[in-house]
Parts: structure tokens; sequence; C-alpha cells
């Protein structure tokens, strides 16, 4: 304990000394590099029962009494690059044949597993996990770039052939150890996509070597993605017990990922590159231009002063040159002179989601996005049903494999596939149409289909409504990317040329329609943002653009759609039963006649007619606005696509529901006339802000034409809207009240 | 001898200084006479709003007109901030009341009760 006090510096012993020996003396036994033939590494003669031993005190000591320390010893003593790579590389030049090697090259598998097993940050950390945690990922992102290039050798297909034996008997005769073998070399393909280097600790040039670009072109070279697909494509027969964990591998490896840029050809790619550095140059540029306008034209120190002169013989000085462009500078600089900031409330940090966010995006370079396309393409063509249908199940039947972070990544990564699956259909109609082919026999849907079925949707609707319940953001985050993928594909279905695909496509939309507490959950998903982080703020605004303008044409289709509604069916039996009881005297045939009623009535209060103006309408309201809002305050991030979400929603709001009052704001004014007008203005070379000009320019004439009218409106701009008023502000008049009858 | 009948007068005697709280912007300050009542004075004559093809300007004119309103009512906080702590306290009862009072004040008197 003393020593653990002592302060920091070299000599500070963090594990126990006894231990380090141990440790340090199996290393050493293990083997080395000789003397005489420096560049050789000669196995100990005890080797493998080092390995074991080792393995024992990573059990024994490390996991049973929950500290790190063996962890760490082994990676001061540099037992992964010094011996396991060099003894699994002597394996695969020239082992393969010696039963023993083969047994020792295991031993290593074994090792390697738990020592790169990423080391995360979570709730239930000891001192010792803090002290240790940093050093391991550290070293860890070492074991990652050894292993990927190892010298000339290919480790990963050493990995891989070490269980080849394993995968080749059939899964009934397989026994619980070749289960495991398979189980060992999976995770370390796990752990080697989930391992980068941290932003908080130097990584000293590491970041190229363990990039997921890195990761693709070595899962590539080495067959590892081979692997992968002929393992997801039987996974139904021959590997069901690793289905799991290939989800892992796979949403690893895609997570973050763009799709769009992964579809691109390579000249579109080269001239969007070439347009992206023109591009990002162009807006450089236009900030050095915005700067340079407002840049003082004299030295610093040649002082000017102004005054700004005010009510009531009242005058504010200001001072610099950059003012005397116009009033509004001026305003601008008090504004920004001012110290005190108003204490915002600081956002929770929640634990576990380094390894896990899918949010961050990831850029792969050339040669990568072009190994990682064909995975992809085969993946869709081959493993995409069989393998998300059996991990849909596994979930369902909570089987003990499944971890409460696997549902999670398996909503995101049938996501992400499917949006990959849609950039693919458009591609190759661009590319049909290039060639000249049009009696291309179009393909159908049922490369995906497997996620497109009523299983599936209950399945997300109950994670969805479960996640929401229980505040967990990150779950609904992908469950809702999953939702609106699976409203694009069955969207671009319903334009399929084949009959067969339309008539599917409609009979899905049908079922995801039809049920109100769906349309109610999205509503209650866009009215309940707060705090939650960009990535949950744009999966939800998407989802809700994605679902009304479905919505809004399938219903103008079906004019006479019906939905199911639980709370009206209640209502009405109720009022059924009490009818039925008033009306108990009556006679015989009057009875008949009522319990026909009542079996209509049944029918009617289980479905109603859909009002789309209805529906749209409840978006319409102040939380909502609140909710596009926060995101609109992005635009200097977002791209064209989203801004025009969020045009499109105001313009909803404005324009189609009337309610131009819910945006009359300060703020919300405010943030509208800067997207436009400036300090910070949007791109306004781009095509969407022409659209968003003229919207504004709009919103303001009404703005001061509804001023005129009702000067109520001066005080109100202070403050979001009350129901009771709103109708009156927008309408200047009551609501004329009608019987509900 | 004093400090033995354990009066301790010799303890020296701590001074807290207490420290000046920092004024506030709440209902009292947003409904006192700098507050919402001169915005509804002064808006008729100061805010000259010209309406259609001067829309951006228009909107700068109404920004700065309430920039410099908040300005006068608590300098403390910036045009964003003063605005956000505003619409909080519009969520307020006493505010509310308030705010329907100025609507019903515009709003033309039915027939019957203009007698």
């Amino acid at each position: 304990m003393e020593q653990e006090l002592t302060s920091v510096g070299h000599d500070v012993q963090v594990i126990d000394p006894d231990v380090r020996i141990h440790v340090y003396s199996l290393v050493t036994a293990l083997g080395g590099f000789n003397g005489e033939d420096a560049d050789r590494y000669m196995l100990g003669d005890d080797a493998l029962s080092c390995l074991r031993d080792i393995r024992r005190w990573l059990k024994l000591y490390d996991q049973r009494n929950n500290r790190m320390d063996v962890v760490r010893c082994l990676g001061e003593a540099n037992l992964v690059i010094g011996d396991l790579l060099p003894i699994l590389s002597i394996w695969w030049a020239n082992g393969q044949n010696s039963k023993h090697l083969t047994r020792v090259a295991l031993a290593c598998l074994e090792l390697l597993v738990p020592l790169t097993w990423p080391a995360e940050y979570h709730s239930q950390m000891t001192a010792n996990h803090h002290r240790h945690t940093p050093y391991l990922q550290q070293i860890q992102v070492q074991y990652k770039r050894s292993i990927l290039k190892y010298g000339g050798s290919n480790l990963l297909r050493a990995v891989i052939r070490i269980a080849l034996p394993s995968m080749a008997i059939p899964r009934s005769e397989r026994e619980s150890r070749d289960e495991g073998i398979l189980k060992l070399m999976l995770y370390l393909l796990r752990n080697i996509a989930i391992i980068t280097t941290n932003d908080r600790l130097a990584a000293e040039g590491d970041e190229e070597e363990t990039s997921r670009s890195a990761t693709i072109n070595a899962f590539q070279d080495q067959d590892a993605f081979a692997l992968i697909l002929t393992m997801c494509s039987n996974v139904a027969e021959d590997f069901n017990q690793q289905d799991v964990v290939l989800l892992e591998i796979l949403f690893h490896l895609v997570k973050g990922v763009n799709v769009d840029k992964l579809f691109l050809n390579d000249e579109e790619r080269k001239a969007k590159r070439s347009d992206e550095l023109g591009d990002l140059l162009r807006k450089e540029n236009q900030v050095k231009r915005e700067y340079a306008r407002n840049a003082p034209t004299r030295h610093g120190r040649f002082g000017t002063m102004i005054w700004v002169k005010r009510d009531e013989h009242k005058v504010t000085t200001v001072s610099g040159q950059n003012i005397l462009r116009d009033d509004q500078a001026s305003l601008q600089k008090m504004d920004g002179s001012k110290k005190w900031k108003k204490p915002r409330p600081r956002r929770k940090k929640e634990d576990t989601v380094q390894y896990n966010d899918f949010n961050i995006p990831v850029h792969l370079s050339l040669l990568a996005t072009k190994n990682f396309r064909i995975f992809v393409e085969e993946f869709l063509d081959s493993g995409f049903n069989p393998l998300f249908t059996h991990v849909r199940k596994a979930i369902e039947r909570e089987a003990d494999r499944v971890t409460g972070i696997n549902a999670r990544q398996f909503f995101y990564t049938v996501g992400w596939f499917l949006e990959a699956e849609r950039a693919r259909r458009a591609r190759q109609v661009i590319q049909n149409a290039e060639q000249g082919k049009k009696a291309v026999e179009p393909d159908s849907f049922g490369l995906v289909a497997g996620v497109l079925n009523q299983e599936t949707f209950i399945s997300l609707n109950r994670g969805m409504q479960m996640s929401l319940d229980n505040k967990e953001w990150d779950d609904l985050t992908a469950q809702m990317r999953c939702f609106t993928q699976i409203l694009l594909t069955v969207q671009e279905m319903a334009f399929s040329p084949i009959e067969e695909d339309q008539e599917i496509a409609d009979n899905i939309q049908n079922r995801i329609f039809y049920e109100e507490t769906t349309h109610d959950r999205i509503l209650s998903i866009v009215r309940g943002y707060k705090d939650q982080g960009f990535g949950y703020l744009d999966a939800a605004t998407e989802l809700a653009h994605v679902f009304l303008r479905m919505l809004e044409r399938y219903s103008k289709i079906n004019v006479d759609m019906q939905i199911r509604s639980k709370r009206r069916a209640r209502k009405r039996k109720k009022d059924a039963v009490q009818t039925e009881a008033q009306d108990g005297a009556e006679n015989e045939e009057d009875v008949n006649s009522e319990d026909e009623d009542l079996v209509d009535s049944a029918q009617v209060t289980r479905e109603r007619a859909f009002d789309f103006k209805r529906f749209a309408a409840k978006f319409c309201n102040q939380s909502c606005v609140n909710t596009f809002v926060a995101f609109t305050e992005f635009y200097r991030e977002l791209n064209s696509e989203q801004l025009k979400r969020a045009h499109r929603y105001f313009y909803r709001i404005a324009f189609k529901q009337e309610m131009t009052t819910l945006l009359f704001r300060l703020d919300i004014i405010h943030l509208f006339h800067k997207m436009i007008k400036g300090p910070g203005a949007m791109d306004s070379s781009e095509p969407v802000f022409k659209e968003w000009e003229e919207f504004v320019r709009q919103i303001l004439r009404r703005l001061t034409k509804r001023i005129d009218q009702r000067p109520a409106l001066i005080t109100e701009l202070l403050f979001s809207k009350m129901n009771s008023t709103v109708y009156y502000l927008e309408f200047g008049q009551e609501r004329q009240t009608m019987s509900t009858a | 001898d004093p400090t033995s009948l354990g009066l301790g007068l010799d303890e020296e005697v701590k001074v807290t200084k207490k420290r000046q709280p920092a004024p506030k912007l709440d209902e009292a300050r947003l409904l006192s006479q700098p507050g919402i009542p001169k915005l509804r004075r002064t808006a008729k004559r100061k805010l000259r709003l010209k309406g259609k093809g001067y829309e951006f300007q228009d909107a700068e004119r109404l920004l700065n007109f309430y920039q410099l309103w908040l300005d006068d009512l608590y300098p403390r906080a910036n045009f964003a901030d003063g605005l956000s702590i505003i619409e909080k306290l519009g969520h307020t009862k006493r505010m509310q009341v308030m705010r329907r009072e100025w609507i019903e004040e515009e709003k033309p008197k039915p027939f019957g009760d203009t007698i």
C-alpha cells in the first residue's frame, strides 16, 4: 500500500513485485532470439507449459481478483510482439505439420485473445483499472499494428489456419474444443477490428497503420473477409454459435463508414476528391473573405472609438475600427464583449460508448474503399439474409451468447447494409444507362428480404418502444436509423418495375402504417428531444422526415386508408357495453339487431380512417419546432440533404399547416437571419441556400405584416406560444369550436 | 480573568463579508417599468418596419431593437442568453396570466361588452 502511495516517478511500483518476477520469468523461459543466429526465434524447452502457466496467471490472478496486473506485466515484458507473434510466424513458415508446434500456436492464440480484449472505461472500475487502462489501450494499439503487419508474414492468415481443421468438421461432429477454437479465432478478428488509437492518448504515428483502412486491407489480403463471408452464408447450418461474433465483427468494420462514398467509382471519386479539395479551398476562401471584410484596415493600435446613441440621452462606447462598417457591426461588438455566460447544465457522459459509438465518421483510403466495397457487395449477395435472420432469432430468444450491446449493433448494421444495397442499386442503374443496356433484367429485393418481414418489424417496434421508455438513446438512435433505411428501401421497392416487388412493398407499407402506435412513437421521439446529442438529433429528424413524406404519399394513393387505434377501441367498447345494459329490456328482435350492431361497431372501433392532415398537424407544435431548431443550429456542419430536411419541415409548418406563429420567436428569427446574412452565414453557392433564403424572406415578410396587425406579438415574440392564444395570433380570431357530434 | 469565564471574549470575531448577490433577470425585473412595459410603450414609436422588399433590413431593425432593450434591462447577459432566460420565464404561471392579458387588451371587444 505504501508503495502505491509514493509520488509519481520512475521507480513507482504499481504492480506487486512478486507477481512481476513470476510473470517475467515465465516470459523469459518461453524462448528468445538466439545469440549466434540473432534473427531466429528459438522456442524454449518447455514453451507449451510456459504458455499455459501464463494463461493460468491471467485466469487465477487477474480475473479472479478483478485486477489487471498480469495483463500490464505482459505488456511491459513485450510478450506479444517479442514472443507470441514470432512463434506464430515460425508455425506458419515451417511448423504446420508438427503436432507440438500446432499446439503451441494454439496456446499463443489463447493468450492473444485476452490480451487484445478491448480495455474500456465502464462504471465498475476499481482504482487498479483506472491505473492500467490507459497503458493497456496504448499497448493494444501496438499489438494491433504488429499483428496486421508482422515482418513479411501473414499472421491473420496463420490464425485462421489454426481454426480451419475445426471449421472443416460438420457441426454435428464438432466437439466443444473445436467450437472454442472457432470462437477464439473470431474474437481475435473482432478485437483487431475494434482496437483504435485513443484520441486522449498520444498515438506516436500509429494512426495510419492501425486505422480502419489498414484493418480492411489486411482483412482482404489475408483472407479474413473470405472467411467471414463463408461463415455468414453458412451460419444457419454450420456456424450457428458464431452468429453474434460475426455480427460484432461486421459492426466494428462498418460503423461510421459513409455509404455514398463507398459506392462511387474511381473516376467519380477522383473527380469528387479534386472537387472536395476545390470545395474546401473555396470554403476557406469564403471564411477569409468574410474576415477580411470585417478586419481592421489600419494597424492594431489605431484606436477608433464611437458612441452608440441610445434613448434618454444615453450612450454606449464601442471601440475598434471594424465597427465603422455599419450599425450591425457595432451592435454585434457590443453583444460580443459581454463577459458573463449563462451557466449551462453539463451533459452527463455515458460510459462504454467509446468502442460502440457509430456517430463518428470514418474515412477510408482509396484502396480500402475498393476492397471494402467488394466485400460489402459479396456480403449482400450471400451473407445478408442468413446472418441477420439468424441473429434476430438469437436476440429474440435471448440466447446465452447474446449480450446487451448486440441488439444495438444488429439494428445499426442492418440499417447500414440496407443503405449500402440502395446505393449499389443506384450505382447499377447509372452504369446500365451509361453502357446503353436498357433491357437489363431488374433485380428483385430478395437479397435483403430477410429483414423486411413482419418478425423484424415487430422486434424493431418493440425495441424502439423499450429504448424510448428506458431512455436508452444510443439504442434508439440505431433503431431509428434502421427504421429509416427500411422505409427508404420499401419506398424504392414500390417504384420497382417488377410487379411482385410493388405488391410486397404495398403490403409492407400497409403493415407499417397500420399501427397507430408507430405513428405516435415517431411523434413522441421528435417531441422528446433534449440534450441527446447530434447523432440522435440527426436520426430523429431524418426518421420524421422520411416517415411523414412516405405516409403522405401512401395515404394519397390509398384514400380509404385505415389504421388501428387501440385507445378508441376500448372506449367505444365500454360505450357499447353500457348501451347494451340500458337496452337490456328490449324485445328479442331488437337485441338481435343490437348484437349485429355490436359486431359492426367492434370492427369499426378497431380501425378508423386515417387523416394525414390531422397526423401532420400533430408535428406542428412548439416542442417539435424546438427539435428542428436545435438541428438547424448546426447549419454550418450540415450537408445539403440535412439542410433540405430542416427546410422542408419548417416549410410544412409555415405554409402547409399555416402555423407561422410557432416560428415567431426571437431566437428562431435570429437564427434564420444569421443563416442568410451572417456573420457565419450558409455557403451561398449551394443550391439549398437559395431555397432557404426564399423561405426566410417569406417568413420575415409575414412577421412584419403580423406585427402590424397584432401588436401583442411584440411581447409574444419573446416566448414560446401558449396553446390558448396561438390560434388567435395566427388568424386574428378565436377558433370556431365545432361540436363533436 | 475574562477568558476563564469561558465567554470567549478573546477569540477573534470572524467577519465574513457577504457577497453582493448578482442581479437576476427574473419576473420582477421583466415586469418592472424598464421591462416589458417599456417594450410595449416604445415599440410603436421606435420600431418602424418597411415591409415588402426590405425583409432582411426589417429583421435587423427588429433584432437590434430587442437587443438594445435587453441591454438596458439586463446588461450582464448577451442577447442569446438573455432571450433564453426570458423564454424560460414565460412558462411561469404569473407570466402566462400577464401575457394573456396583453393579448386580450388588443382584441376587439365583443359587441355586448362596450356599454
